[in-house]
């Protein structure tokens, strides 16, 4: 556990609406390849969490080290840098509607990593290859399925050879029959070594991708440790995991 | 009745030339009030605190003041004032503009508004300014949302250059008025002077129509506007 | 035969380019006119602007070493349109008043003016019966006459309504039309529209007549003696009695 694999850390991310604390010091350490699953109900603060932490939403407070360098996020030009290596999966997919799936892919390579068109091309076309796409790259994405447009999104942020992934709920807003192909395709990433943060209900992510399980309720983190360690009875985390079971009908 | 056609045969050229004259001040009017309105709808949903007071303030005051008005006080007041000395055609066209300009921030910024807020959140993680952001992600999906009320203002902004005849700008009201002070024929000319307006704006509105077909994108309905 | 007419051609058009090249180097003013006052000022069937007037400031500017053009101006607008420096000039049957010797300067009286109504053709109202009998009478807005009938109705208790129009022509439609009794204008326009519809001047109807003449900046000194000088040349001219002849001016 030495400190240069240490990819990314947080502390004390706070973040108040109107007045009202939505998240009350939360810290994180992510070292290479490790995959930490954020549980607990609605309104807990997982999805701001994972927006704080690449500054979709600015934090009210919190220090940021990437590669064990301090990031100043108040500084627009760290502020990009650091985007660019911090992706994000979102629950409503956010491709961009006037744009082919593979025009999706290539525009933030050309106007961001500055690439030529050739080459954009190219890297799309294998990005979109690996997550099965590559005979839909001429379709917009009001041509596409859900899982679909997942998966572009996904190969949209890895084009970007992004350090660390962020999954907002990537699921959710998928029909049942079609959170396969996406799950399939984050079990991949995993494979492959792919540092993440992942928001989910999804029962099967959670127990053979995590490597820890933060269950957060109210802003806070109230229980974190490794599956085996969490999902015993008694934890709010396996409590939480039996409602989601009653309601989707997966056993654990 | 033979002798009414004939009038109408003769004055036929001159007023069409006065529709080359509306047709310029509209699309000068137009062409200003898209780059300004879209300037002015960017700073007014992106811009800070004081940006959109003061994009308000503009806003409120050219919806506020009938045309007329406005022609007078610029083409009399403002612009002598600045020491400008334009043309009434040009200075019609100014005005028209800075006029539009204040409607169409209105149709931009609701496109703009109707867009759903991920694609811009999506963008930024990709690393994307927010300047890249809103030229190559927002202004071409709500440029394309835009184009039924954008051909509705065109044929508004149409109709109120009949108004450059008050300044002496020589476009068709100006000469239908001519024709028929030296003719004594008004209903007539009049009738004939509201066809070409007519024609114009129909032209207009399907050459609009047929720009909307050509950058649809597949697949996608129009979401709001 | 056919060679001595092309020289002559050429010889044409040699002189024609060179002498364009002359006019060229007048110095450059604006007229301003209101295009809807026949038959001093108006715009002919191939939409230039044309009238007396017109075709008097084109022989005057001619004459002076000017190159005039003539814009078509609101009438109700036109003296600041002159004081705004958007024109230079206005040479379009303008009557000189003490209002307006206020703002601008003026040649000398080159026409003098009568003041008339007119009503329809076929009817047989009275001059009284205009001023007293609760009667809409149409003026153009900004003439002077536009304003002597508004003053003196209020000064002589007359009981009419005044109507304002943008031009003559128009107020004469609404004779027509039957929405006014009468339209009180210049005497010369009038007999143009009486020429072309069925209208008739009935008469005079107190106001004093009036001159019109060129009017330009107070500032414009040298301006105002070159137009004086053309004015005088122009009438002692015959060119001044084709034109009075041409346009029915008596």
């Amino acid at each position: 556990m030495t400190r240069q694999d240490t990819i990314l850390r947080v502390e004390n991310i706070t973040k108040s609406f109107n007045g009202n604390p939505i998240l009350r010091g939360v810290d994180l350490t992510l070292r290479k390849g490790e995959i930490k699953i954020l549980v607990g109900p609605s309104g807990g603060g997982k999805s701001t969490f994972l927006q704080c932490l690449n500054c979709l939403i600015s934090p009210d407070s919190g220090q940021f080290w990437l590669e064990e360098r301090p990031v100043d996020i108040f500084s627009k030009k760290e502020l990009y840098r650091y985007r660019q290596q911090v992706g994000m999966i979102f629950q409503d997919f956010n491709l961009f509607d006037h744009l082919t799936a593979m025009d999706n892919v290539t525009l933030a390579l050309r106007k961001v990593k500055k690439m030529d068109k050739k080459a954009a091309l190219a890297r799309a076309i294998v990005e979109l290859s690996q997550v099965g796409l590559e005979d839909k790259t001429r379709l917009y994405p009001a041509e596409l399925s859900g899982g679909q447009k997942q998966r572009v999104a996904i190969a949209r942020a890895l084009a970007m050879d992004p350090k660390v992934l962020l999954l907002d709920e990537p699921t959710s807003a998928l029909d049942p029959d079609l959170t396969g192909e996406v799950i399939d395709v984050i079990r991949n990433l995993a494979k492959k070594g792919m540092t993440m943060v992942m928001a989910t209900h999804q029962i099967s992510l959670i127990r053979t991708l995590a490597d820890e399980i933060l269950f957060m309720e109210a802003g806070v983190v109230v229980e974190k440790g490794s599956p085996k360690t969490l999902l015993v009875p008694g934890t709010r985390s396996q409590g939480f995991c039996d409602k989601l079971n009653s309601l989707s009908g997966e056993g654990i | 009745m033979p002798e009414i056609i004939a009038i109408i045969k003769d004055a036929l050229p001159y007023l069409l030339s006065g529709g080359l004259i509306t047709a310029g001040i509209v699309t000068g009017a137009m062409a200003l009030g898209l780059i300004l309105g879209l300037s002015m709808a960017v700073g007014r949903v992106y811009g800070s605190t004081a940006v959109k007071r003061v994009i308000g303030i503009y806003v409120w005051f050219f919806q506020g003041v009938p045309i007329l008005v406005l022609l007078f006080l610029f083409y009399f007041g403002v612009f002598n004032y600045m020491g400008l000395n334009l043309s009434a055609v040009s200075a019609v066209t100014v005005v028209l503009g800075m006029t539009t300009a204040a409607y169409q921030a209105n149709i931009f910024r609701g496109a703009i508004l109707s867009l759903p807020q991920g694609q811009f959140k999506a963008a930024s993680t990709l690393g994307m300014s927010d300047i890249q952001t809103i030229l190559a992600i927002i202004l071409p999906q709500a440029l394309r949302l835009s184009i039924p009320a954008w051909s509705n203002e065109f044929s508004i902004v149409l109709k109120d250059s009949a108004l450059a005849f008050v300044l002496g700008a020589p476009e068709i009201m100006a000469r239908a008025k001519f024709v028929a002070s030296r003719t004594y024929q008004h209903l007539p000319i009049y009738i004939v002077a509201g066809l070409i307006y007519f024609i114009l704006t129909w032209a207009g509105v399907r050459a609009l129509a047929r720009l909307e077909k050509t950058v649809r994108i597949p697949g996608y309905s129009n979401k709001g506007i | 035969m056919f060679k001595k007419n092309l020289i002559v051609w050429f010889g044409i058009m040699a002189l024609l380019l060179t002498g364009g090249g002359q006019a060229l180097a007048g110095k450059k003013i604006v007229n301003g006119i209101d295009a809807n006052f026949p038959p001093f000022a108006f715009i002919d069937q191939k939409g230039t602007p044309s009238g007396f007037d017109v075709e008097a400031m084109n022989w005057i500017a001619k004459e002076m070493g000017y190159e005039v053009e003539h814009k078509a101006y609101d009438w109700d607008g036109i003296i600041t349109s002159l004081l705004t420096k958007k024109i230079d000039m206005v040479a379009s049957g303008m009557s000189i008043t003490p209002d307006r010797l206020e703002k601008v300067a003026f040649t000398s009286p080159y026409w003098k003016i009568k003041q008339v109504m007119v009503i329809k053709k076929d009817s047989a109202l009275t001059l009284d019966d205009l001023l007293k009998g609760n009667k809409t009478v149409g003026v153009q807005q900004g003439t002077s006459e536009a304003k002597w009938l508004k003053e003196a109705a209020e000064k002589n208790g007359w009981n009419l309504q005044l109507r304002y129009y943008d031009s003559s022509p128009l107020a004469v439609e609404d004779i027509l039309n039957g929405r006014i009794a009468a339209a009180a204008m210049d005497d010369a326009p009038a007999k143009d529209a009486s020429d072309k519809k069925d209208v008739k001047i009935l008469g005079t109807f107190g106001m004093a007549s009036e001159d019109f003449g060129y009017a330009v900046r107070k500032e414009d000194a040298q301006l105002l003696k070159d137009m004086n000088e053309g004015l005088k040349r122009l009438m002692a001219s015959d060119y001044w009695k084709e034109l009075v002849k041409k346009y029915d001016l008596k």
